[in-house]
C-alpha cells in the first residue's frame, strides 16, 4: 500500500492519494489539539467556529467583500501598470526603469507609508500601497517571463515578416499570455497578504483587515483565527477561478507542460 | 533523363565572410543556386549543405535566412537578385518553431497574411496545402498536440504560405528513424515538385539523405593545412557535386545504383580531410 509513496517522482494511485490526504489532515488536527492542552491560548477548532458565527452577525461578509474590492481594484491596476513596465523593457530605452521598478521590492513599506501619504489619502492610500507592494515583484516576475522567450521564437516571427513591434506582439505579449495569467494569479495572491496590512494602517475604509486588528487587540485568537480562515477561503477561490480563466483563455497553456 | 539545363541564378552566396568575436567561421563563401529546367516537368531544385559537426553550417544558413548579417559579402535571392532580408525565404530549424498559442489554421493563416495574401485567398491556400501534406483534418488542432514529423510539415507549410518558392531547413533529418527519414525525403521531394521556382536548401550532415533528395550537394569545409603545416581559418564551399550529371537526382530508388555508392564512399573521404 505505502509502496512508492515515499519515492521521488513515484506515480501514486488513487487510493495512496486517498489515504495520503487522510492522514496529513488526521496529523494536522492532532497536531493542533496536541498544541490547545500544551497552551491553553490557542483555540480549538470548534472555538474557531463558533466564532466565526459571530462574526458573520457582526457583517464579516460584507467587510470581506470590501476587502475583495478594494484587491480587484490594486490588482487590475497593478496588472496594468507591471505589464506596461515589463513589456517596454524589451526596448532599450525602456529597460533602465523596469529594472529600477524591480529593484525596488528591496525597499520596505514602512518609509514608503509617509511619501504616500503625503499624497494620498483614504482609499487611495490604501490602493497605492497595495499597488506598489505588488507592482515591484509583479514587473519583477514579468521580466523573467518576457527575458524566458527563446530567441528562435523571435527569428521564427522575423522569417514571417513580422517587424520589431508586431513581433513584440506575437511573441511576447501574446506568445506568453498563459504565463502572465499566472504571474497575475500569484500576484494576486500577495495582495491578500498585504491587504490586511494596509487596511490596518488606514482605518477609515473597513474591511476585513480592521475586524483582524480588533480581534487581535481583544486577544480573541478564535475570531483571529476565524477572520484568517474566512481570508484563506476567500483566496484559494480566487486561486482557483484565475487557474480555470488561464485555461479557458489558453486551453494551449495545458499542452504545454506536459 | 539527362536533357535537364541549368538556366537563371536563383540565390546566390557571394564572398560571405563572417568573423564572431575573434573567430574566422566563414570564409569567401561563394555559391550559386539555378533553376534547374526539365523539359515537360515543373520542378524545383533542391541543394543539400554537407559538412562536418562545428563548420558553420548554421551560421551559413542563418546569414542565408537574412536572420543574420555577414561580416562581409551578401546573399541575393529571387531573379532579380534582391539582398536578402528576413522573410524573404522560407525557415525551418530545428525545432519546428510554430506559434504554440495559435492553433495548426491560425498558425498559417498568419503566415499567409504576412505573405500579402487577402484573407480568403489565404485560407483557401493555407488549406490546400495542409491537404497536400496530409494533415487536412489538423486544421484546429493545437502544435503541442502535434508528433514530431506533423510539426515539421506544419512549419514548412507555414514558411511556404509566406515566402512562396524559397525554403531554408537545418536538419530536417536529425534524430530520425529510417522510415522518417525516408518520409522526410519524399516530402521534400513533394515541396520540391510544387513550383517551377521552388529553391530548398537543405542542411545535413546525413550523406545518403542528402544524395537522395538533392540535384546539387555542397560541401562545407576548412582547406586543408598548407606545406607550411599552417591550417586557414575559416570554412568555404570545398566542392560543388552536380547529381543531375551523374544520373543520380530525381531517382526515388537512386540508394540502389553504383554511382550512389561511388559518391557516398567518394564524400566520406573529402569528410575526413575537412
Ligand atoms: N555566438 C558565437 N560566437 C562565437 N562563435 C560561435 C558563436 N556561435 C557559434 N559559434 C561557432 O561557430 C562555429 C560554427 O557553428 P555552427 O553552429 O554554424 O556549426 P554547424 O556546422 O551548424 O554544426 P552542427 O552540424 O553541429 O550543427 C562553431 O565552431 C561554433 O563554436
Ligand atoms: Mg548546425
Amino acid at each position: 500500500m505505502t509502496r512508492g509513496l515515499f519515492s521521488p517522482f513515484a506515480r501514486v494511485t488513487p487510493a495512496q492519494r486517498v489515504v495520503a490526504v487522510g492522514v496529513f489532515w488526521t496529523l494536522v488536527l492532532a497536531g493542533w489539539t496536541l498544541f490547545h492542552h500544551h497552551t491553553a491560548i490557542i483555540p480549538t477548532p470548534v472555538e474557531v467556529a463558533r466564532s466565526w458565527v459571530e462574526l458573520l452577525g457582526q457583517g464579516l461578509l460584507v467587510r470581506l467583500l470590501e476587502s475583495y474590492a478594494l484587491n480587484l481594484q490594486a490588482m487590475a491596476l497593478a496588472a496594468i501598470l507591471s505589464s506596461v513596465f515589463a513589456y517596454a523593457s524589451v526596448v532599450g530605452a525602456f529597460r533602465p526603469a523596469a529594472k529600477l521598478v524591480s529593484q525596488l521590492r528591496f525597499l520596505g513599506m514602512t518609509g514608503i507609508t509617509f511619501v504616500f501619504g503625503m499624497y494620498f489619502s483614504g482609499r487611495g492610500l490604501q490602493v497605492a500601497m497595495l499597488v506598489f507592494g505588488v507592482a515591484v515583484f509583479y514587473v519583477t516576475s514579468l521580466l523573467s517571463v518576457v527575458q524566458g522567450v527563446p530567441s528562435g521564437q523571435l527569428d521564427h516571427a522575423r522569417t514571417l515578416r513580422m517587424g520589431p513591434w508586431r513581433t513584440l506582439w506575437e511573441v511576447v505579449v501574446r506568445g506568453t499570455f498563459d504565463q502572465a495569467l499566472d504571474v497575475l494569479r500569484q500576484n494576486a495572491a500577495m495582495g491578500w497578504m498585504m491587504l490586511t496590512m494596509v487596511e490596518g494602517l488606514v482605518r477609515s475604509q473597513g474591511g476585513v483587515g480592521v475586524m483582524l486588528i480588533d480581534q487581535n487587540r481583544r486577544l480573541n485568537l478564535a475570531g483571529v483565527f476565524a477572520l484568517q480562515a474566512s481570508i484563506l477561503a476567500v483566496g484559494i477561490g480566487q486561486d482557483y477561478f484565475l487557474g480555470q480563466l488561464r485555461l479557458l483563455l489558453c486551453p494551449y497553456s495545458k499542452l504545454r507542460e506536459r | 533523363m539527362n536533357d535537364a539545363t541549368r538556366a537563371e541564378t536563383l540565390l546566390k552566396v557571394e564572398d560571405v565572410t563572417l568573423v564572431l568575436g575573434d573567430r574566422v567561421i566563414l570564409r569567401e563563401v561563394n555559391a550559386e543556386i539555378r533553376n534547374v529546367i526539365r523539359p515537360g516537368l515543373s520542378q524545383g531544385q533542391v541543394v543539400s549543405l554537407l559538412g562536418p559537426s562545428g563548420i558553420g553550417k548554421t551560421q551559413l544558413f542563418r546569414i542565408m535566412a537574412g536572420l543574420q548579417k555577414p561580416s562581409r559579402g551578401k546573399v541575393l535571392v529571387t531573379e532579380k537578385a534582391l539582398p536578402v532580408e528576413a522573410g524573404m525565404v522560407g525557415v525551418v530549424d530545428q525545432h519546428y518553431t510554430l506559434f504554440a498559442h495559435r492553433t495548426v489554421g491560425d498558425n498559417l493563416l498568419i503566415a499567409g497574411r504576412q505573405g500579402g495574401l487577402p484573407r480568403a485567398r489565404a485560407e483557401a491556400r493555407a488549406r490546400e496545402l495542409l491537404g497536400r501534406l496530409k494533415l487536412a483534418e489538423r486544421w484546429d488542432e493545437w502544435p503541442a498536440n502535434l508528433s514530431g514529423g506533423q510539426r515539421q510539415r506544419v512549419a514548412i507549410a507555414q514558411q511556404l504560405l509566406c515566402s512562396e518558392h524559397y525554403l531554408l531547413m537545418d536538419e530536417p533529418f536529425s534524430g530520425l528513424d529510417p522510415n522518417m527519414k525516408d518520409e522526410v525525403c519524399e516530402l521534400i521531394a513533394e515541396v520540391a515538385a510544387l513550383h517551377e521556382l521552388t529553391t530548398i536548401l537543405v542542411i545535413t550532415h546525413d550523406i545518403a539523405s542528402a544524395i537522395t533528395i538533392s540535384d546539387t550537394l555542397w560541401l562545407l569545409g576548412r582547406d586543408p593545412a598548407g606545406e607550411d603545416g599552417k591550417v586557414h581559418a575559416g570554412a568555404r564551399v570545398q566542392g560543388v557535386y552536380d547529381l543531375v550529371e551523374r544520373g543520380l537526382a530525381w531517382r526515388p530508388e537512386v540508394q540502389t545504383l553504383p554511382a550512389f555508392r561511388d559518391l557516398s564512399l567518394e564524400l566520406r573521404a573529402r569528410f575526413r580531410t575537412l
